[in-house]
């Protein structure tokens, strides 16, 4: 199991990548640097307030500007096109636009929209736009949205909830009830985003005559969004050609069909090409937000020390996101036991409107806030009962014999040994000598501390789990699709229904088809873009969830593996030899045992298709496949709603060790060591890249980011002077050791790691600070832990 | 608006352009010359995404106007390699995985490439201070690191 055996073929080896030459020289394609001629750029008039009424709209002055070409309303958008369809149904949706009509609910929320000769033109014409607005009340804290005479945003809903439910597993009450130590605590979580470096953007064409609609974007979910802009746009799907290009970043970020709806239908309305590309303020005021909430967490003990069960009362501020609510809610429900055998699981969960950013996908989505939430109560049981963090994790983990486990919210772990897992960062982190080095500091005065946090992260979500919260079907399961072709010179040609911001799929599809076609990486050329008039793909075809491992390899060894018996089957007729003797390697097809008999793969392809009359009798000519992989853990939820919203489970380890400087709350990292199990390594110097990144992400979550919004819902952090992203500065170095405990669920038996990082490093870290705070009797339960946050703390104390 | 006429060495071939006093060196840059390696990811400052050397110094194209740059020798990420060869940051940033969606690259090289030029053989703690007016929001800056020490020991080597 777990150690790194050496890789028979290419999966497995640290290949540097083949994509990399065209972003070291500045020679990659991002949506901004697409250009076509006549083409026009939009500015967007924004709303100034959290919540008013849209009394009066003139943009006559802006249309008479010299150099627009079209200006659109949201009255104008309503005439234009249906009302968006919420992707997680409500009971009784409000009709939304892509522009706000008659009323604005968030700060920065779109109103009207320019195209004109150059996006300096079209922010001179927003700029002659009048907009009059009644300012309502706006409802910001999501606990105060929920009370009966709180604002409300939509009239038609008639209160701010979109789902509230509870979730019931095993016996919760009689576990509490017999429990001998119950740790209770209130963690708010605060509202942070990983931002892309690179905003953002789309281009819309709309072909006169045919009426044929293409985008490019870096929209990260192209299958799930052709579906939305098609029927906005009212065109069937195959008229739509929806593009991806190099993608600066995604981390969930990169979706927003309102914004490649609107290009589209300024391009229908000028006849012309039409770019939108996000400034980074508009990137931090409206893209989207992980959400903000509130978790009450209780956590049962025995006399032992042994968990018994946990409850949680969890509140998420969704802001005004109709279209894609509830995610960071069920997605808890994947980590809702982390590593530990807990065994009744009581989950009460709020998804809640307010006049905020409309929150999104953020990488981890609701994991991260979880892990904090019960890997921060495990340290305060520890500290109840005196007993050391690690030892008391060690004492409730799930031990390896029991997998695969089934946790009570059905989330079945394929594989992993968490013990060994803390072990090894323990070791790393030299945590003896931590603790004897942490005593002499205290005994300076110096408040040193230490923290730990494991953590699995699931990975690959299973879509029927959106189930418990519209209670209807029609999407379930989860899925990719890939084609692999070998062309008339016998070179191999993939491309995936996924599109690629940075994690490296095209080195990664090479060396896993490589490996299956006997060819070298380099011989295997991957789309780098998305193209859904070319490449396969899904509805759950894109970037989300960590799904590579556990669709993407499926699909493309599926289609290798077609591919390869086409090669085969070709190849036995020309070598007259039996399928079952024939050997893929270096190239070609030989015979075993048989030096000499042999024909490369382009003599295969050669009779595929030119050479036709040379295929077997009656087989079909060409050497391409394609493969729509089905993952096939997914199952809808039972009649007791378990379900597995996620079918992968990787695990972690933190450790790290920080000084708190007792004058300033300035905090220094002392180490920080990170073990973690992601299955097989497809590349591990990718890997540890997603490791390295995702714990920064973290990091900058748990110590500088945080949008705030003031009483009024103006937000206060809308660039990146007053919003914190950690630099090079505040990121220590890592250590880090990887473990390999293959999944037996995927088809390489590799899981998830493109969260990993961003889910227990904001536990590990405050549990570090309050450990350094603790002769000070200190509890965390808010993050970030800003120097101004950590020095109030300390002047209260 | 007045129209400026500017003359501007690009990455050693002469550029001349006419352009409002208001557009930016970067913005000039990508739209009036094609060169699209120069990145836009705050423009206001803070990340450095559009870090150029302006005779030879790292500036922000964000902040600059074009018209500053009106004389001066300008290099982007596109000058940097020497035909087919990568420049030394490049590769460095190659073999040691330096960048995942690539979009903070070209203006982490540029800068790296202006501490190598002073600094020969950086320390760890010299590299991230050199590289902290500069984000990335992929890599967690450890292989940044070890790509800019990469480079250093090459230099060193052709140096010996
Ligand atoms: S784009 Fe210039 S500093 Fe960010
Ligand atoms: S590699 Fe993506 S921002 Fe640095």
């Amino acid at each position: 199991m777990s150690g790194r055996a050496a890789p028979a073929g290419w999966v497995g080896r640290p290949l540097k990548r083949l994509e990399d030459p065209r972003f070291l020289r500045g020679r990659a394609t991002y949506i901004d640097d697409l250009r076509f001629p006549g083409m026009l750029h939009v500015a967007m008039l924004r709303s100034p307030h959290a919540h008013a009424r849209l009394v009066r709209l003139d943009a006559s002055g802006a249309a008479a500007l010299p150099g627009v070409a079209a200006v659109l309303t949201g009255e104008d958008v309503a005439r234009a096109m249906p009302a968006l369809s919420p992707l997680i149904p409500i009971p009784t949706p409000p009709r939304t636009y892509p522009l706000a009509v008659g009323r604005v609910r968030y700060v920065g929320e779109p109103v009207a929209t320019v195209a004109a000769c150059d996006r300096a033109t079209a922010e001179d014409a927003v700029e002659l736009i009048r907009a009059e607005y009644e300012r309502l009340p706006a409802v910001v804290d999501p606990e105060r949205a929920l009370e009966p005479d709180a604002p409300v945003l939509f009239d038609e809903m008639g209160s701010n909830v979109l789902w509230h439910d509870t979730l019931t597993y095993g016996d919760v009450d009689g576990a509490f009830a017999a429990a001998r130590t119950v740790v209770r605590e209130r963690f708010t979580i605060h509202r942070y985003v990983s931002t892309p470096l690179e905003t953002f953007g789309v281009i819309a064409h709309v072909e006169s005559g045919t009426g044929l609609v293409t985008i490019w974007s870096n929209d990260q979910r192209p299958g799930l969004t052709s579906g939305v802009v098609a029927a906005a746009l009212g065109i069937p799907q195959n008229r739509l050609r929806l593009l991806a290009l190099d993608i600066g970043g995604g981390f969930g970020n990169k979706r927003k069909a309102p914004y490649l709806i609107l290009a589209a239908l300024l391009a229908r309305a000028t006849g012309r090409p039409v770019k939108y590309v996000e400034d980074r303020r508009e990137n931090l005021s409206a893209l989207a937000h992980g959400a903000n909430g509130v978790m009450d967490a209780a956590l049962a003990l025995d006399g032992d020390g042994r968990f018994l069960a946990i409850a949680l009362r969890d509140i998420v501020d969704e802001g005004a996101n109709l279209q894609n609510p509830t995610l960071h809610s069920l997605l808890k429900l994947g980590n809702i036991v982390n590593c530990y055998r807990i065994g009744a699981v009581r989950f009460e969960a709020y998804s809640v409107l307010t006049n905020k950013c409309p929150s999104g996908a953020n990488r981890g989505i609701g994991k991260p806030a979880m892990c904090f939430a019960i890997e921060r109560l495990v340290d305060l049981a520890a500290r109840r009962l005196g007993r050391d963090p690690a030892e008391l994790r060690f004492a409730n983990f799930i031990p390896p014999s029991e997998f695969p486990y089934e946790t009570p919210v059905g989330a079945s772990y394929d594989s992993g040994d968490f013990p060994e897992t803390l072990r090894r960062a323990l070791a790393l982190a030299d945590y003896e000598g931590l603790r004897a080095a942490q005593a002499a500091a205290r005994r300076e005065g110096r408040l040193v501390g230490i923290g730990l946090a494991a953590a699995v992260e699931p990975s690959t979500s299973n879509l029927s789990s959106y189930m418990l919260a519209t209670g209807k079907g029609g999407t379930s399961g989860v899925g990719e699709a890939a084609l692999v072709r070998v062309e008339l010179d016998g070179s191999v040609r993939v491309a995936t229904g996924n599109v690629a911001s940075g994690q490296g799929y095209p080195t990664v599809i090479a060396q896993i088809v490589a490996d299956e076609l006997g060819v070298t990486p380099p011989d295997v050329v991957v789309s780098p873009w998305f193209d859904s008039h070319e490449n396969p793909w899904m509805f759950s075809s894109g970037n989300f969830s960590n799904k590579f491992s556990g669709t993407d390899t499926g699909a493309i060894v599926g289609a290798a593996r077609a591919v390869r018996e086409k090669i085969l089957a070709i190849a036995a007729h020309v070598l007259e030899a039996a399928p079952d003797d024939l050997e893929l390697r270096a190239g070609a097809v030989g015979v075993r045992g048989v030096p000499g008999r042999r024909v490369t793969l382009a003599q295969v392809a050669g009779a595929a298709y030119r050479d036709l009359l040379a295929l077997p009798p009656g087989a079909a000519g060409g050497l391409e496949a394609r493969y729509y992989y089905v993952n096939p853990a997914a199952t809808r939820p039972d009649a007791g709603r378990r379900v597995g919203v996620q079918l992968t489970f990787s695990n972690s380890a933190h450790v790290t060790a920080v000084e708190v400087d007792r004058a300033t709350g300035a905090l220094r990292f002392l180490t920080y060591a990170i073990a973690h199990d992601c299955g097989r390594e497809i590349n591990p110097l990718l890997v540890e890249g997603m490791v390295h990144g995702s714990t920064a992400h973290g990091i900058g979550a748990t110590l500088l980011e945080e949008f705030v919004y003031d009483d009024e819902g103006q937000l206060l952090t809308t660039t990146f002077m007053d919003y914190l992203k950690p630099t090079a500065l505040d990121v220590p170095a890592f250590r880090v050791e990887a473990l390999e405990t293959p999944s037996p669920r995927t088809p390489l038996g590799a899981k998830g790691v493109g969260e990993g990082g961003a889910i227990p490093s904001l536990a590990a870290i405050a549990n570090a600070v309050e450990d350094a705070l603790a002769p000070l009797g200190v509890t965390i339960r808010h993050l970030p832990l800003t120097p101004a946050r950590i020095w109030e703390a300390l002047r209260r104390a | 608006m007045t129209r400026h006429a500017i003359a501007v060495t690009v990455n050693g071939a002469p550029r001349a352009a006419t352009v409002d006093a208001r557009l930016s060196l970067l913005d000039c840059l990508r739209e009036e010359w094609g060169l699209t390696g120069t990145h836009a990811g705050c423009e206001h400052g803070a990340c450095g995404a559009c870090t150029v050397l302006l005779d030879d110094v790292p500036v922000r194209s964000c902040l600059l106007l074009a018209v500053q740059a009106d004389g001066a020798r300008v290099t982007t990420i596109e000058g940097l390699a020497a035909g087919d060869e990568l420049h030394p940051v490049q590769q460095g940033f190659w073999e040691c995985h330096g960048l995942q969606c690539g979009f903070c690259t070209p203006g982490m090289v540029l800068t790296a490439v202006d501490l190598l030029a002073r600094v020969p053989d950086p320390s760890e703690a010299e590299i991230r201070e050199a590289l902290a007016g500069n984000l990335c929001m992929c890599t967690g800056y450890e292989n940044i690191v070890r790509a800019v020490r990469w480079a250093a020991a090459r230099a060193g080597e052709r140096r010996a």
